[in-house]
Formats: structure tokens, sequence, C-alpha cells
């Protein structure tokens, strides 16, 4: 019994409801997501960052969303479909003649430029600088070329080209403001040919501060003397503050070898090949104070000759050592016992420390490795070399590869 | 090795007598005569290599001049001199210059090397290549060193000239020799080069690549030679080591007129009667005077345009612009 009772009761829970035929019934909302909120208040949500985000800093520089104007580009009037709607679109008369309402050919290309414009919107993209007018890195200002300083009265800066050392903000407290912000601008400027000065600008405004500062090093030149328009006079030890810096003389073709700021004034000035060593503190402005001192403070030859009383000689590896005399003193000393050295003279009895350079970490680790790696590789050492001449030969020379093979076995048998 | 070495100190032992007859210097050849041959072999005499010197005027700034020799150029040495001191480093400099300016030797071909030394017939067939025997004892120089090579046909023989060059190459490599040829000796690569007026290069990259008694080095310089005496542009190589061996090659093939042209151009009086001096001892047969004076150099230039010039209107044209030059007033106020 009981289990007939379950069937009746599953058949019953089986049954369908039947509804009348007449009655349709559909789900009806009348409010939705998009009608309690204006358009503004969705950009906000799309494109704004929470409060605790942007005290993480998000939501700025590159890749942040920003509001697309829909509106754009969408006319009253026009649409898909190309209607002339006279009093809407055009006139309504044209001369004496009254315009139709008339429907033209459709314009296919509408919608991609109606999404061409709205994409255009809405990305924050950063201003791409070309990779010649960078600094030394990104888009800041440092290291970037900012042209010759303003012309005073009909003089001008021709040739000459500024730099940006520095771009900073400092502040200052006063009574009346507190916390008052301003840019400050270190610039070298120079002509490339032994003429160059520096400059500190200060605004509120960047572009101030940099125009004060760059007017300002060019209101400040200096002639630099060089030799040979190449390098430095001589090598020589310079100190501003807490800033050391050893310069050498190179010779032509070896490039400026320096901290990037000394790179940019040997560029200005027109050095073209120096190895410099800074010690101690980095700041730009004593950098810049310390080498501009050192550069103003170099000696001539004939000074130094005069000072000495000795010959001044050159050797130059490039001209097999030749002597070239550069200086010759008025009344010459005779005496060989007491002569100074060039380069501590010079350098102001400084000795620049070399430390002594360590085998790397692949050798000191594992000697006997290394000492497998190199006997391994010993019989290679000349390979590519040898099958480098190998084939130009037998390209140019008409060489058969048997005739090499001679040479080669016949260096083999006797072993 | 150790084979082999007494292999081959049996060969020494056994062939000294053969080896008596490698080609040196001595030997004839085919030069252009035997009487070529020993006129090529005044270049060693000491009046000729004095006037060779003399001629080559050692400019300091010159040969001590600017080299592009693809090393990295290192730093500038200073130094405080007292003035003997300096006189002392100019001297050492003069030594230096003197090394440098020294004269590849002029020789004339050498002779092929010929010389079997068993004929074994009973290992014809037994390989398929050759062997060569290189003697790489110690004490031994390229040129003596005993080199030999059994073909496939059973004989022993010596080696020639390109495997010795080879084998030596291969032992015992020279800097900047190759073991190919390089292909600018080439004559199709070479002419654009000498247009480019890279003589000097040319000169000195044979003199590493050759043998001075090479066929190969004597026609690579005299191809250069030629070209500077065609082009009279002879002060490019003055104050070089080559400058002698050019003036030699040109006094010996009787070409000097461009020379002296250049020279009267150029107001080097004493130089070319320094040449024709040098061919006088090169020509004795020549009518003109073996020696001059301060006081008869013009003379003595007189003598060789009338007797022995082959471009004589030409020298005579430069002989007259001379003299005229030497009467001006103002080649007077710069003497």
């Amino acid at each position: 019994m009981s289990w007939l009772c379950r069937v009746s009761k599953l058949a019953s829970a089986i049954t369908p409801v039947v509804l009348p035929s007449s009655l349709n019934v559909s789900q009806v909302r009348s409010t939705s997501f998009f009608t309690k909120h204006t358009a503004e208040q969705l950009w906000k949500g799309v494109t704004s960052v929470s409060n605790a985000g942007k005290k993480r800093g998000r939501g700025k520089g590159a890749g942040k969303k920003m509001i697309r104007d829909l509106n754009r580009g969408q006319v009253i009037g026009v649409g898909k479909v190309n209607m002339v709607w006279p009093g809407l679109t055009t006139n309504v008369v044209r001369g004496k003649e009254l315009i139709a309402q008339q429907q033209l050919p459709e314009d296919p290309d509408r919608e991609a430029k109606l999404f061409k414009l709205r994409n255009s919107m809405g990305v924050f993209r950063r201003m791409k600088l070309a990779p010649t007018e960078r600094g030394w890195s990104g888009n800041r200002l440092p290291g970037r070329k900012v042209g010759p300083p303003d012309p005073v009265g009909e003089e001008t800066y021709d040739g000459f080209e500024t730099i940006v050392l520095e771009s900073k903000s400092v502040f200052n407290m006063t009574g009346n403001l507190g916390r008052k912000r301003q840019m400050s601008m270190f610039v070298v400027t120079g002509n490339g040919n032994g003429l160059a000065g520096f400059g500190l600008g200060k605004a509120i405004d960047g572009k101030a501060a940099l125009k004060s500062a760059k007017n300002r090093a060019g209101q400040r030149l200096m002639y630099i003397e060089r030799y040979n328009d190449h390098t430095v006079c001589h090598d020589f030890f310079t100190q501003f503050g807490f800033t050391k810096i050893y310069v050498k003389q190179k010779p032509e073709g070896y490039g400026l070898v320096c901290h990037r700021a000394i790179k940019n004034m040997c560029e200005v000035v027109g050095i073209k090949d120096i190895y410099c060593k800074v010690e101690g503190s980095t700041n730009i402005q004593s950098l810049t104070k310390a080498f501009f001192l050192g550069l103003l403070q170099q000696k001539q030859p004939e000074e130094l000759a005069e000072e000495t009383g000795y010959h001044l000689v050159e050797f130059r590896s490039d001209t097999g050592n030749f002597p070239k005399v550069v200086a010759s003193p008025s009344v010459t000393k005779d005496d060989t016992k007491n002569i100074p050295s060039y380069d501590e003279y010079v350098m102001g009895n400084r000795v620049v420390l070399k430390k002594k350079k360590y085998p790397p970490f692949y050798v000191t680790h594992d000697p006997i490795g290394y000492m497998k790696h190199l006997k391994k590789t010993l019989r290679y050492r000349n390979m590519e070399d040898v099958k480098i001449k190998l084939k130009t030969a037998s390209k140019y020379l008409d060489i058969q590869p048997a005739a090499s093979q001679v040479a080669e076995s016949s260096s083999q048998t006797p072993s | 090795m150790l084979g082999l070495r007494r292999t081959l100190l049996f060969f020494r032992s056994v062939e000294a007598n053969a080896l008596q007859s490698f080609p040196c210097r001595q030997s004839a050849c085919s030069f252009s005569s035997i009487d070529g041959a020993e006129r090529t072999n005044l270049f060693f005499e000491e009046d000729v290599q004095s006037l060779l010197k003399k001629l080559t005027r050692k400019d300091m700034n010159k040969v001590f001049r600017k080299k592009k020799d693809g090393k990295r150029v290192k730093d500038t040495v200073y130094k405080f001199m007292t003035t003997t001191q300096l006189e002392e480093a100019v001297k050492d400099a003069e030594k230096k210059a003197d090394k440098l300016l020294q004269m590849p030797p002029v020789l004339s071909e050498r002779k092929e090397i010929d010389h079997v030394l068993v004929e074994d017939k009973k290992l014809v067939g037994l390989f398929k290549t050759k062997f060569v025997f290189t003697d790489i004892s110690l004490g031994k120089t390229d040129r003596n060193r005993t080199i030999a090579v059994r073909d496939e046909n059973g004989t022993l023989r010596l080696a020639n000239w390109e495997e010795r060059t080879r084998m030596n190459q291969i032992y015992f490599p020279r800097t900047a020799r190759e073991l190919w040829v390089p292909v600018m000796f080439q004559e199709e690569n070479l002419v654009p080069l000498l247009e480019k007026k890279e003589w000097e290069f040319v000169l000195d990259r044979a003199c590493a690549q050759f043998e001075p008694d090479d066929p190969e080095y004597i026609r690579v310089t005299r191809k250069v030679y030629e070209f500077v005496n065609s082009t009279g542009d002879f002060n490019t190589l003055r104050s070089t080591r080559h400058y002698g061996p050019l003036v030699f090659h040109l006094a010996l093939f009787n070409n000097l007129d461009a020379l002296l042209n250049e020279n009267l151009e150029t107001d080097r009086l004493e130089d070319a009667c320094w040449a024709i001096q040098l061919y006088k001892i090169l020509h004795p047969e020549a009518k003109i005077s073996s020696s001059f004076d301060q006081s008869s150099q013009l003379d003595y230039v007189k003598e060789f345009i009338d007797n022995c010039s082959n471009d004589k209107p030409k020298l005579e044209l430069a002989y007259k612009n001379f003299k005229h030059y030497l009467s001006s007033p103002r080649s007077a106020a710069v003497v």
C-alpha cells in the first residue's frame, strides 16, 4: 500500500501546471543600472581609481583611462542612412530651388571613421622623444639639449648648445605661504670650441627656470684651453666640496669615458677624448664646479717648462715615440738628480689608486675545472681564423680542398 | 717527433753536400742576363749603399709620422729633460730611424730547386699521397732547413720553393706572412691599389709576405716602382725604406728621367747628382764622369742629359727652367 501511495504522489508531482493559453507573461524592470546613473557617473566608475588606489599612486601616467566623448563625430541628422534633410542637414532653398528630401548612397567608411575617432580618445599616451633627443634616461630633462641661450641685443649665440644637467623641485618655507615650491634647473652651455659656462635658474614654472638658467650660463662664459682641440692639456686633479676628480689626457679616438654629467660638459666645451674618475660626492653642481675649476687651472706647456726649468718633451706612441720638444724654458737647469716626474708634478703629487685586478670568479671558484676547459679548448683556438682563411683562399686563389689537406696531413703524419 | 728528428738528422748528414747547392744571392739567375745579375749585386756595395742612404733623405718628421697600424694608441708620455738628456733622446731616435729606414735587399731571382735524393721504384703505388719531411731541429734557419718530399712514384727529392715556404710557414710562422699569397698581389687587384697611392703599404706587405729573391716579390716591387715612376710622385716614398730600392731600380734600368725631372723641379740638385753618380756605378760604360764637386753640379746634370737621357727634350726644359730659377733674384734671396 505504502508504495502505491508513493506512486500516486510522484504522479501528481510530474503533472504539468496547465496555464491558460491566452495569458502572456514577461519580466518587466522599471529601473536598470544604466538608467539609474548619469553618463558622468558611469564614466567615473570606469575611469577613476579608489581612494586607497590613489594613495598608492595608481591611475597615473601611461595607460591611464580617460573619459571618451562618445558624442564627438556625431551630428544630428547624420546617420547610417545617408539622408538629406532640408532644414536640418542642408539649407532649405538653394538659389530659387526648393531642396527635396532624398536618400543618397551609403558612405561605407562612416562607421570606421567614427570608431577611429573614439579610439584615439580615452588613453593617455606620453609624448615620445626621438632617440637622439633623449637625455640620460627616459623623458626626463637631465641630459637633454635645449638649444642656445637667447640673444642679448644683437649678439646671438651661434653654434652654442645647452645641456640640462639637473632639474629638481626645491622648497622654501615662507611666513605667509608656508611650503613654497620652485623648479631648479642647472645647465651648461658652450660652442664645442672652447667656450662654455654653467648656470642655475629657479622659478615656479619649469620653463621659466630653464630659460633663466640657460641665459645665465650664456652670461658666464669661460675660455678653456685644449690640447689639439680634442683633449685636456694635461692630467690633473681637481676638487670642489666633497667631489674629487682625477682627469686624464687621452689620445684621439679614445672617447669620453667619464661621469655622464662630465661627458655633457666635455661635449659642450669641445673635449672629445678624456678619462675621469670621480671620487666622493657626485652631486651634479659640485661636479660641474670641480671640473670647470680644474679646466681653468690647467697650465700651458710653456708655463710648466718655465716653472720647472726643464724641457718638456712629448713621446707619442703613434709617432714611434719620437721625442718632440713641446716647450723649453728660457734658462735650462742641468741638475739631472732632481728632475720632477711630469705626472706627479701635474697631478699635484697625487697618485691615483689603481686597484689590483683580480681573476674572474670562474677561475678562482673552480681552478681545476677552468684548467680542464683551457686544455679542451686549446686546440680550437685558431680554428675560426683558419676556416675563414681557407674559405677565402679556396674562393680567390683556386686552391682545391685537397691541397689544403696535403698541408695538414703532412704536418700530422710525422707525429 | 723524436723519430722524425732522428730521421731528419740522418738526412742532413747524408745530403749535406747536396744542400750546398741551395741557391742564394751568389747564384746565377735569369734576370736579364748574367751581366744584369752582377749589376743587381752591386746593391750591396758600400758606395752604392751610402749613395742610396743619402738619397733617401732622413726626414725625421716623415720617418716618425703618424702611422695607422691598427694598434690602439697608448697614452702620450711626457718627460722633463735637461738639454743633454734631450740630445741623447734625439740621438736614440736617429738610431731608430736608421733601423726603420733599412732598405729591403735587392736581389736577383732565385733558382728553382730540382734535386733528387733517391729514386726507389719499390715504393711506386704504396701511397696515394706525398710525404713531406721537415727538419724542425733547433739552430736552423728557414733558408738552410732541410725539407724533403717523397713523391707517389717513390722518388725522394728536395722540396721546391713553394713547398719550402709553406712548410716553413706551418712550423715556424712569421707574423704578417700568410700561408697563401694574399689576393691583393694579383695583377687585377694590385693596379687599383696603386692608383690609390697605397705604394708603401703594398711594398711593406710584399716585404712581409715574400723572400726578397722570390720572383713574385720582384714582380710586385717592380710593378710599384714603375707605377711611381710613371706618376712622378717620388716624394711619397722619399724618407721611407723603399726609396733606395726604387732609385736603384730606376738607375739599373736606365729610367732616371722622371726622377731627375722631379729633382730639378723641386730644387734638389744634389739629389739629381747623386742619382747620376749611382747610374755611373751601375753602368760604368756610360760616357759621364764618375764624380762631381760642389761647383760643377749643374754641368754634371747637363752631361747626363746630353749623353744618357731617354727623354732629352723634357729634361732639357726642366734643366733650363731650373737654371732660370737659380739666376732669378728670388732664389738668391732664399739662399
